[in-house]
């Protein structure tokens, strides 16, 4: 099988026995198809603004629609799972909460501490009268520091 | 299509930058037209200055301007067409200089060469070239 070539402007195959191979000065290779490509290459035309090359096509997305298509079904499912802490029960029941839940549940949450509070200052206080305070003197923070001396 | 008159670029290391060809050396029949891979004997037209101790020495190539050399065809514009139908072409005409006995005068081989040159019989010349089109 002999290998196919492709022009170096437009991006056609070239057969064998036709179109020809172009060697520039720096060494560099350009396989042309036909006078067309060849004479375009000269003038220095840039094949991303012909309309009718490869790289043009390509560049601005002509005809690929089925591709395009193909690609797309392939897409990965996304699984929900649970993290240290909050298993996926918690995880969802707290996303199914409404803001009336939530917002009870706060206030709940805020009745019970503040109940929870006065008992223990009403502790506190009994255990605080027959001891007898005893206050360190009052010395500056940064005094306590060891601050520099000025 | 080198003949008289036609200007090649020398791409070897013997110092001669520009060369003319005075004729053309075909087995048989002078065409007066030379390829790649013909024989051509060539003036010397532009030659790089020749550098003091190559001067003293006399075991060194000396080539300067109006020599009149052998040279052999390594690239031209004119396309040549190879056995499986394709056209190969240069951006110029290039040609690395010969001694009477087929031998290159040079050392070194700057560029491309035409790969046409291996079926005339300069393997050598492919040998030491860079790049082979």
């Amino acid at each position: 099988m002999v290998k196919l070539e492709i022009d170096t402007f437009s991006g056609y195959k070239i057969y064998p026995s036709k179109g020809k191979l172009f060697v520039r000065g720096d060494g560099k290779i350009f396989r042309f198809s036909t006078s067309k490509t060849e004479s375009l290459t000269h003038q220095r035309k840039n094949p991303r603004k012909i309309a009718w090359t490869q790289v043009f096509r390509r560049m601005h997305k002509k005809g690929i629609t089925e591709e395009i298509a193909k690609k797309r079904a392939r897409r990965t499912v996304k699984h929900q799972r649970g993290i240290v802490g909050a298993d996926i029960a918690t995880i969802l029941a707290r996303r199914g909460q409404t803001t009336e839940a939530r917002e009870s549940a706060r206030k709940a949450a805020i009745d019970k501490a503040k109940a929870a509070k006065k008992a223990k200052e009403g502790t506190k206080e009994k255990k605080t009268a027959p001891r007898t305070t005893t206050s360190a003197p009052k010395v500056s923070k940064q005094q306590m520091k060891g601050g520099k001396g000025r | 299509m080198i003949s008289l008159k036609g200007k090649l670029n020398i791409i070897d290391n013997t110092g001669a930058l520009l060369a003319e060809c005075v004729n053309v050396l075909k087995h048989k029949i002078n065409h007066g037209w030379g390829t790649v891979g013909d024989e051509i004997v060539v003036v010397v037209q532009q030659a790089r200055p020749i550098s003091a101790t190559a001067l003293a020495s006399s075991t060194a190539i000396k080539v300067r301007r109006g020599d009149v050399r052998r040279a052999v065809i390594v690239r031209t514009r004119k396309p040549v067409r190879r056995p499986d139908g394709r056209w190969v072409r240069f951006d110029d005409n290039a040609a690395v200089l010969l001694n009477n006995k087929h031998e290159m005068l040079g050392t070194r081989i700057s560029g491309v060469v035409s790969a046409d040159l291996r079926l005339k019989g300069w393997g050598k010349i492919v040998s030491l070239a860079p790049k082979v089109i």
